[in-house]
């Protein structure tokens, strides 16, 4: 991993060197910019995985209805989530791909923070052979580690706290709400689990990596906000007015024969095993009227304008 | 079916909670190295101190490397449950050891025995100590990560007085008469009255400071992490010279004096020659090819330095010729068998011709005594000090 160090790392933490000089050598506030700055440079990526994703957990109901339907045939239960996200225009790999190319930066900004921080003689001794011959990067290190009121070096529980929080708002946007009570566990379980881990690691690491958790799921939350078109679950109640209206929109546009799906009247009993779609509004396979659906999501719509009024 | 189905969506649960549990443990894991040490050795009386990987005093004899104890509590910093990581080397005055302890400790250790004479503080730590004690005129002198330098009583260990900097202290302090230096991550250096810690005078330089300073005719030398080497007037604090050349990284360790030429090590792999009086090269830098955190001794009429990865060279200061190496510390020696892993952090420290080198894998500290005119390896032990030896 010599070339992984040499390169991706030691860029990250020769910018963020450069960068805590003009911050007034606050390590702090550097982690903050660095973190919007390259979650900014990452944003198309997100929005697309974002999109994405919200596409395939919009087929979801559909998806479990074929795997009902064709429960003993596997092939043909393959080649008909091919052919509805084909149809539908989702590919599967839209929410893995962006993902997968943030990943390494996120583990480069991460590892450089620590790096950085240089807890220990051995930290400090090892930072000076990834630094590179800027004016400014040797004299500046090490840098001042207190910032608001806790010292990035330590850990701090009211930082893993925020972590924890942060994160459960973050995932919390993005949970759908179902009505099968399995997948309803599987969810709650999900949303969590990630945040108490994530506080409990931030137990015992330095303060500067859980800034990091909390600055990126902070940009998490306003990039969700501007790419779902609301507050998702956080929003009480179910959806904003916002994305139900947008919705309308899409459901008015599009026949129901092309997308795929009717949209029913939210009063209707939902089938086993089908989810409910999110923001309160129901979907069923088969059935169910057109216009009585559009009814339905004016209505939550408005429910939604109200709540949030 | 329907058991079936449940089983094996719980089954897909538990994988990523499993999964996430392991990139947890991942995570921590990536999170910077714990602290090892690099405490070096120091020779008096015919007996060597060094501390060990495993957080003890160890004493042996220099003649044959032979342990002065083998009590397993003898020496032992902290509990015998953590190893207490040591960055310096041990201080010798009178019957008395002193070190001090990354666990925020200084020990004073009966050199006969290893036995535990006092520890400061009695109860509780202070922060990390990373540097090594120095011991005058019945005094210990050390700095702290908290940013503190503290004077205590050396016999007894009760604290005389403290004066504190803006941050970290991690560089040994160097006393002169009634004058103690260090310098601190805040880039300035201080000198102290030993008699109640007061302020003589402050210097700021352009980086922070971790070499130890070394005084030499009035002024006191060290480097800097501005990549710069200072001389500065020991009375006044006034600056004499920065040096013209600038080092390719930080300088760490504290340099060598020999003839009016600053031998001073740099962590990129040079050792950059200055005239005292001016601060300009005497010759070109010598190239180690390897980067030297691990300060130089002066055995004769040579600088004896060592580089991270292994090779220990004897300067000639004649010539500023390097040489070949006298030991490389990977290769198998004695019991000591061949290590690639090997490496040289601590300072060196030499005594009667003989240079003693401690290097160390990730688990073992190795100690060698080497004859630096015959460029002949005395002896070599493992710091892990069983009932065979």
């Amino acid at each position: 991993m010599e070339w992984w160090n040499a390169g991706p790392v030691a860029l990250m933490i020769n910018t963020l060197v450069a960068l805590s000089s003009q911050l007034f050598g606050s390590f702090g506030l550097t982690i903050i910019i660095l973190t919007i700055i390259i979650r900014a440079c990452m944003y198309p990526l997100t929005a697309k995985q974002l999109r994405s994703s919200r596409a395939m957990q919009g087929l979801q109901p559909r998806v479990a209805e074929l795997q009902k339907k064709y429960a003993k045939d596997k092939q043909k239960l393959a080649e008909e989530q091919m052919k509805l996200y084909k149809e539908s225009g989702v590919s599967p790999a839209g929410c893995a791909v962006p993902m997968l190319i943030q990943f390494p930066i996120w583990i480069a900004l991460y590892q450089s923070i620590i790096r950085v921080l240089a807890v220990t003689p051995e930290d400090l001794l090892g930072l000076s052979r990834l630094l590179w011959s800027w004016p400014v990067v040797y004299s500046v290190l090490p840098l001042n580690s207190q910032f608001l009121w806790f010292n990035l070096v330590s850990p701090n529980p009211g930082v893993a706290v925020l972590v924890g929080v942060t994160m459960w708002l973050s995932q919390k946007m993005v949970t759908p709400s179902v009505s099968d009570p399995q997948q309803k566990a599987q969810s709650q379980m999900m949303l969590w689990m990630m945040p108490l881990l994530f506080g409990f690691i931030a137990m015992s690491l330095p303060s500067g990596l859980a800034l990091y958790w909390i600055t990126s799921n902070i940009i998490s939350m306003v990039m969700q906000y501007f790419v779902i078109g609301g507050w998702g679950s956080l929003a009480r109640g179910g959806a904003s007015g916002r994305e139900l209206r947008g919705r309308i929109v899409q459901a008015e546009a599009a026949t129901p024969e092309a997308a795929g799906a009717d949209i029913v009247d939210s009063s209707s009993t939902p089938k086993e095993g089908v989810d409910e779609g999110e923001y309160g509004v129901k979907r069923q396979l088969r059935g169910g009227g057109h216009k009585a659906s559009l009814k339905s999501i004016r209505r939550d719509s408005g429910k939604g304008k109200s709540h949030r009024s | 079916m329907q058991i079936r189905r449940n089983r094996k969506r719980w089954g897909k649960v538990w994988l990523l909670v499993a999964l996430l549990i392991i990139a947890g443990v991942v995570l921590c894991g990536c999170y910077g190295s714990q602290p090892k040490g690099w405490s070096g050795a120091t020779a008096a009386d015919g007996r060597l101190f060094v501390g060990s990987l495993d957080g003890r005093l160890v004493g042996v004899n220099t003649s044959d490397g032979s342990p002065l104890w083998l009590d397993k509590e003898a020496g032992t910093l902290g509990t015998s449950e953590s190893n207490v990581a040591i960055y310096g080397s041990p201080a010798v005055e009178g019957e008395l050891v002193y070190l001090a302890g990354y666990n925020g400790k200084v020990y004073a250790f009966v050199s006969e025995s290893g036995a535990l004479r006092w520890v400061y503080p009695r109860e509780g730590n202070l922060n990390p100590i990373a540097a090594s004690v120095v011991v005058s005129q019945g005094k210990v002198y050390f700095g702290c990560s908290d940013g503190s330098i503290y004077a205590l009583d050396a016999a007894t260990g009760d604290k005389l007085w403290s004066f504190e900097t803006g941050t970290k202290v991690w560089s040994t302090p160097t006393a002169d008469g009634d004058t103690l230096y260090i310098g601190s991550f805040d880039k300035k250096l201080y000198a102290l009255n030993t008699g109640d810690g007061s302020k003589r005078w402050e210097f700021e330089a352009g980086g922070a400071i971790v070499s130890p300073p070394l005084v030499y005719e009035n002024a006191v030398y060290f480097g800097s992490f501005d990549r710069y080497f200072y001389a500065v007037d020991a009375a006044s604090g006034s600056l004499r010279w920065r040096s013209e050349v600038m080092g390719g990284k930080w300088f760490w360790a504290k340099p060598v004096i020999y003839n009016d030429a600053i031998y001073a090590s740099n962590l990129d792999g040079k050792v950059y020659i200055l005239d005292a009086a001016s601060g300009r090269e005497v010759a070109g830098a010598v190239d180690l090819g390897n980067p030297a955190s691990s300060a130089p001794v002066l055995v004769g009429d040579k600088v004896v330095l060592a580089t991270e990865e292994g090779n220990v060279y004897a300067l000639d200061t004649a010539g500023y010729q390097k040489g070949l190496p006298i030991i490389d510390v990977r290769e198998e020696s004695g019991d000591i068998p061949k290590s690639t892993s090997r490496r040289i952090y601590a300072p060196l420290s030499a005594d009667n011709g003989v240079v003693y080198i401690k290097a160390q894998t990730a688990s073992e500290g190795v100690l060698y005594a080497v004859d630096v005119a015959r460029q002949e390896t005395l002896w070599s032990r493992s710091l892990v000090i069983s009932e065979g030896d």
